[in-house]
C-alpha cells in the first residue's frame, strides 16, 4: 500500500515536471492560442468556397454525407480532436525521448518508482493544453463564425470526452513508448497525427473514404470520439442514441493501456538487453 | 568575370549541399511530399467532395468559374509549396545552420552572403520541382487531376513568383538570423502567407482587412493567373494587369530583401551573433 | 596583389569590441527611454603586430577577449573602434579580400557537416573560397594529406573522432593555401596524444612559410609552440615577448609551492616569508594557506620557509620545486592564476 502511495507521489511529481517544462517556452503558449484559431478558420473558408457560399444543394449534399449543414461545427469539432492528437503526441513522446537522450531516463530507471510510471505520467500535462484549446475554439466559433452551442448538447459533448480520455490517453503512452524504439519523434509524429487526419474524420465525413478505409478507422477510439460530439452537438441525438460507442470507448480505453504496456515491457527488456536504454 | 564565375561555382555548390543534405534526412524526404499530401490536398479534396451534387462541384463552380477540385487543390499545392520553399528552404535552413555551427566556417569564405540566399533558392527550387512532378503524378493517378494545356501559359507567372519570393526570403533570412525563437514564426508566417495568397480558397472570402494584404503579396497573383490558365478560373482582374503588378511586386520585393538582408548581416557582425551559443 | 611581403602579417591598432549585453525593447526604442543596457568592454585597446612567418599566441585566461580579436581580424565581428590591416589589406574596407587570403579555424569540430563525407565537406568549402575548379582536386588531397585524414576521406563526419574533426576543421581552413592561419583553441576538448599531434601540423604550417596566430588557455602549448605570445587579461595585452623572454621578467630562477597547516590569518608568515623571496600569490582555503613563490634559490629558500613557519607557529604540510612558466608569468602580472 505503501508503495502504491509512493508510486502515486512519484507520478503527481513527474506530471508537475512535465508541466514545468512546457512553461519554458512562452511561444508555445502562443502557438496554443493561434493554431486551434486559424487552422480550423481557414478550413471554413474552404468550405464557403467549396459549398458556393452555402448554396442549398452542395449543403444538401453536405449534409447527406456529414449529418449536418453547419459544416463550421463540423470542422471546428474535427480541429478540437485535431489539437488534442497534436498535444498528445507532441509533448509526452518528446519529453520521454528527451530524457531518453539526456540519459536521464536511466537515471529514472534506477529509482524504485514503478517504470509504468515514466510512461503514464508525462502524457496527463497535455490536459489542461487541450482543454485550453477546446475552450478558444468554442469562444471563436460563437464570436467569430455566430455559432451558439445550446447548453445542453455541450455538457453532453463534455461526456463524450471524459469518456474519450481514457482511451486517448492510452493512445498517448502506446505512442510514447514506441518513441522509445524509433528514436525520432517529430516525422512519426507527422505520420502519425496525418493518419488519424485522414482516418478519423477530422476534416471531412468519413463516409468520403473508401470503404477498407472507413473498416480500419472503426478500431480508432478518435473517430468515435469525433462523431459522437458532433452527432450530440448538430443532430440533438442525447448520450441514449450513443451509448455503444461510449461502451465501445472504455473497452478500447482498456485494450490500448494492456498494449501501451506490454509495448513498453518488451522494449524495456530488449533495452536492458542491449544496454541501450540511455542511448539512442 | 572570373568573380562572378567563382562566385556562380558556389552558389551551385550550395545548391548541391542543400540537395544532398536533403535526400540523406530520409526524414525530410518524407515529409516534402507526404506532409502536403496527407495533411493538405487529400483531406481538402474529400471535404470538397463532399459538397458535390451527382459528380460535380457545383458550389466550386460558382466560387470560382470551374468544377475542377483536384486541378484547384492542387495548383493551391504548387503555390504554397513554393511559399514554403522560400520560408524553410531558403530562409529558416540558413537560421539551422547558424544554430548547428556551420554558418561561421561559411561566412570566413570570401562569398558573398547573398550567394547563401541565391543557392539555396537553386537547391530549393529543385527539390520543389521534383516534389510537384511527384505530386501532380499522385494527382493525375488517383485523384482525376486534369489541366488545360493553357498551364504552360502560366509559366511566367510563377518564374516571376518564384523570383519575388527569393526577394522575401532574403528578408526572412534577415529576420530568422537574428531572431531568438524563429521556428514558431517562420510556422505561423508561412502558413498565414500561403492562406493570403489564395492557395486554400479564393481571397475574396478573406475578411476585409486581410484583403489589403492578400493584394500586397506577389504570389496572389501568380496562383490566381496559375488558375485561370489551367483550370479556366475568373480571375481577380484583367490578367494584364495581374501581370504588371507582379512584375512591379517582384521589381520591389528583390532589391528591398536585398537590402535588409546586408542590414542584418551588418547588425550581426556588431552583436557578434555569427555563430550563437 | 596590394600586399607585399614586407607588410606584417597581421597589424592592429587600437582594437576595441564594446559588446552591449541585455535587450532594448521596441517600447522602450519608441518612447525613446534612455538606453540602460550595459556595456561591456571584451577587447578593450589592443596593439597587435604578427610579423610574417611567426606563430603568435594569445595566450589569457576565460573571457579575456582572445576570440573576440580572432573574429575581428576575420571580418566576423566588426569593432567598435580601432584598426586593422591582415596582409597589408584593411578588413572594414576589403573584407573579402582578406577572407581569401586567410584560413581560420575558429569552432572546431562544430563547423562542419557530419551529414557529408570529409571530403564532400571540403569539396563544398573549396568552391565557396573560390578555389579553382582545375586545382580543388590536389588542393583538398594536399590538405587531407597534411593532416593525415587522406585514408579516412570518405567516411561521414559522424564517424569521425573528436580530434579527426578538428584536423578536418584545419584542413578546411587550409584550403584557400592561405598566407596566414589563425586557430581558436585549435588542441581544447583533445587528448594529449592529439593535441601533441595538432601542434606537430601547426609547426609544419610555419615550415611552409605561412604565418600562424593562435589562442591558447594551456601554458605549455604557448611555450612550446610560440615564437611569441602575447599574455591577455580583461581585453588588454599585459605582456607581449618571446616566451624565454617573457619568462625571464620574473626575477628569479625557481618557483616554489607550499602548503602551509595554521590556525591564524597567515599575515606572520608571509611576512616572514617575504623576507627570503617574493611572494607571487597567496590563497587561503580552511586551515592551509598556499603560497607560490619565487626565489634565486630553493636551496636557500626552502630551510628559510621551514624556519618562518615554525617561528610563525605553522607547519608547512607540502613542497614543490618547479621551473619558471609562463603561468607564472601572469600570476606575476595579474594575481590570478590562468585557470581558475
Ligand atoms: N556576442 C557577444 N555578445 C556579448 N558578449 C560577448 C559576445 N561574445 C563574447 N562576449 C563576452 O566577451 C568576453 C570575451 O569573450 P571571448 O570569447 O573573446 O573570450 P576568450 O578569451 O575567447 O575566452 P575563452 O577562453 O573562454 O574562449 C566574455 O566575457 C564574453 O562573455
Ligand atoms: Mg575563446
Amino acid at each position: 500500500m505503501s508503495l502504491l502511495a509512493a508510486d502515486a507521489r512519484a507520478f503527481v511529481a513527474a506530471a508537475r515536471k512535465e508541466l514545468r517544462m512546457w512553461r519554458r517556452y512562452p511561444l508555445f503558449i502562443l502557438g496554443l492560442l493561434f493554431w486551434p484559431i486559424v487552422l480550423p478558420a481557414t478550413w471554413v473558408l474552404m468550405g464557403q468556397a467549396y459549398s458556393g457560399g452555402g448554396d442549398a444543394r452542395a449543403l444538401a449534399a453536405f449534409a447527406e454525407r456529414a449529418g449536418t449543414t453547419e459544416f463550421a461545427g463540423f470542422v471546428f469539432v474535427g480541429y478540437a480532436m485535431y489539437m488534442w492528437l497534436s498535444n498528445l503526441l507532441w509533448g509526452p513522446g518528446t519529453a520521454l525521448r528527451q530524457e531518453q537522450i539526456r540519459g536521464s531516463l536511466e537515471a529514472v530507471f534506477l529509482t524504485p518508482t514503478s517504470r509504468l510510471v515514466a510512461l503514464f505520467a508525462p502524457p496527463i500535462s497535455h490536459l489542461p493544453f487541450s482543454l485550453l484549446n477546446f475552450v478558444t475554439m468554442g469562444l471563436t466559433l460563437w464570436l467569430v463564425f455566430g455559432i451558439v452551442l445550446p447548453l445542453g448538447p455541450v455538457l453532453e459533448a463534455m461526456v463524450v470526452i471524459a469518456i474519450g480520455i481514457p482511451s486517448m490517453y492510452a493512445i498517448g503512452s502506446l505512442f510514447a513508448a514506441s518513441v522509445l524504439r524509433f528514436g525520432e519523434t517529430g516525422p512519426i509524429v507527422q505520420l502519425v497525427r496525418g493518419t488519424f487526419v485522414l482516418a478519423c474524420g477530422i476534416t471531412f465525413p468519413l463516409v468520403m473514404l473508401p470503404g477498407w478505409a472507413q473498416a480500419g478507422a472503426a478500431l480508432l477510439p478518435p473517430t468515435y470520439i469525433v462523431a459522437d460530439i458532433r452527432t450530440v452537438l448538430f443532430r440533438g441525438v442525447g448520450l441514449g442514441g450513443i451509448a455503444i460507442d461510449l461502451v465501445l470507448l472504455l473497452a478500447f480505453a482498456g485494450l490500448i493501456t494492456l498494449l501501451a504496456v506490454w509495448v513498453f515491457r518488451i522494449l524495456e527488456t530488449s533495452a536492458r538487453r542491449r544496454g541501450t536504454l540511455g542511448s539512442y | 568575370m572570373g568573380e562572378l564565375l567563382a562566385e556562380l561555382r558556389a552558389g551551385l555548390a550550395i545548391a548541391r549541399k542543400h540537395v544532398v543534405t536533403m535526400t540523406r534526412y530520409r526524414v525530410a524526404m518524407i515529409s516534402m511530399i507526404f506532409i502536403p499530401l496527407y495533411q493538405g490536398v487529400i483531406p481538402a479534396f474529400l471535404f470538397g467532395a463532399a459538397f458535390a451534387v451527382g459528380g460535380r462541384s457545383l458550389g466550386l463552380a460558382s466560387s470560382i468559374g470551374t468544377d475542377n477540385l483536384a486541378g484547384f487543390i492542387f495548383l493551391g499545392g504548387v503555390v504554397s509549396g513554393m511559399i514554403a520553399t522560400a520560408f524553410w528552404g531558403m530562409a529558416m535552413s540558413l537560421r539551422n545552420e547558424q544554430d548547428a555551427g556551420t554558418l561561421e566556417p561559411s561566412w570566413l569564405t570570401p562569398s558573398t552572403h547573398e550567394t547563401f540566399v541565391i543557392g539555396r533558392a537553386i537547391g530549393g527550387s529543385v527539390l520543389f520541382l521534383l516534389t510537384q512532378i511527384a505530386l501532380f503524378a499522385i494527382g493525375m493517378l488517383f485523384f482525376g487531376l486534369r489541366f488545360d494545356i493553357g498551364i504552360l501559359r502560366a509559366i511566367p507567372a510563377v518564374l516571376l513568383a518564384l523570383l519575388s519570393m527569393v526577394g522575401v526570403a532574403y528578408v526572412l533570412a534577415a529576420l530568422v538570423l537574428l531572431l531568438k525563437e524563429a521556428n514558431f514564426f517562420i510556422d505561423a508566417t508561412n502558413y498565414l502567407f500561403s492562406i493570403a495568397s489564395g492557395t486554400a480558397f479564393p481571397v475574396t472570402l478573406l475578411p476585409g482587412v486581410f484583403q489589403p494584404v492578400a493584394l500586397a503579396l506577389p504570389t496572389t497573383y501568380a496562383m490566381d493567373l496559375l488558375r485561370h490558365d489551367a483550370i479556366g478560373t475568373r480571375t481577380l482582374f484583367d490578367p494584364v494587369v495581374e501581370y504588371v503588378v507582379l512584375i512591379a511586386l517582384t521589381a520591389i520585393a528583390y532589391p528591398l530583401g536585398r537590402w535588409v538582408f546586408a542590414r542584418a548581416d551588418h547588425v550581426m557582425r556588431v552583436r557578434g551573433t555569427v555563430a550563437q551559443y | 596583389m596590394t600586399a607585399t611581403a614586407a607588410e606584417p602579417a597581421v597589424d592592429a591598432r587600437g582594437l576595441v569590441k564594446v559588446f552591449e549585453r541585455g535587450r532594448r525593447t521596441f517600447w522602450q526604442r519608441l518612447r525613446g527611454e534612455p538606453d540602460r543596457r550595459e556595456r561591456f568592454h571584451a577587447v578593450d585597446g589592443i596593439d597587435l603586430r604578427v610579423e610574417r612567418g611567426e606563430i603568435f599566441g594569445l595566450l589569457g585566461p576565460n573571457g579575456a577577449g582572445k576570440t573576440t580579436t580572432m573574429k575581428m581580424l576575420a571580418t566576423l565581428l566588426i569593432p567598435t573602434s580601432g584598426t586593422i590591416s591582415v596582409l597589408g589589406i584593411d578588413v572594414l574596407a576589403r573584407p573579402r579580400d582578406v577572407r581569401a587570403r586567410l584560413g581560420a579555424m575558429l569552432s572546431g569540430e562544430r563547423s562542419l557537416y557530419w551529414k557529408l563525407t570529409a571530403r564532400e565537406n571540403l569539396e563544398y568549402f573549396a568552391a565557396l573560397y573560390h578555389v579553382p575548379p582545375r586545382q580543388t582536386r590536389a588542393r583538398i588531397d594536399d590538405a587531407l594529406t597534411s593532416v593525415k585524414l587522406l585514408d579516412r576521406a570518405d567516411d561521414y563526419v559522424e564517424r569521425y573522432s573528436t580530434g579527426m574533426r578538428q584536423r578536418l576543421a584545419l584542413a578546411r581552413a587550409l584550403l584557400p593555401d592561405p598566407p596566414l592561419v589563425i586557430l581558436d583553441e585549435p588542441t581544447v576538448g583533445l587528448d594529449p596524444q592529439a593535441a601533441r599531434d595538432l601542434r606537430a601540423r601547426v609547426r609544419e604550417l610555419r615550415s611552409q612559410g605561412r604565418t600562424v596566430l593562435l589562442t591558447t588557455h594551456y601554458m605549455e602549448e604557448a611555450d612550446q609552440l610560440c615564437d611569441r605570445v602575447a599574455i591577455i587579461d580583461h581585453g588588454r595585452i599585459v605582456a607581449l615577448d618571446t616566451p624565454g623572454a617573457l619568462k625571464r621578467t620574473i626575477r628569479a630562477e625557481e618557483v616554489v609551492r607550499l602548503e602551509i597547516g595554521l590556525a591564524d590569518d597567515g599575515a606572520a608568515v608571509l611576512e616572514r616569508l617575504g623576507r627570503s623571496a617574493t611572494v607571487a600569490r597567496s590563497e587561503r582555503h580552511n586551515g592551509t594557506l598556499a603560497v607560490t613563490a619565487h626565489c634565486a634559490s630553493a636551496r636557500d629558500f626552502v630551510p628559510a620557509a621551514f624556519d618562518a613557519a615554525r617561528s610563525a607557529g605553522a607547519t608547512i604540510q607540502h613542497v614543490e620545486v618547479v621551473p619558471v612558466t609562463l603561468e607564472d608569468v601572469f600570476i606575476s602580472l595579474t594575481g590570478r592564476a590562468l585557470r581558475e
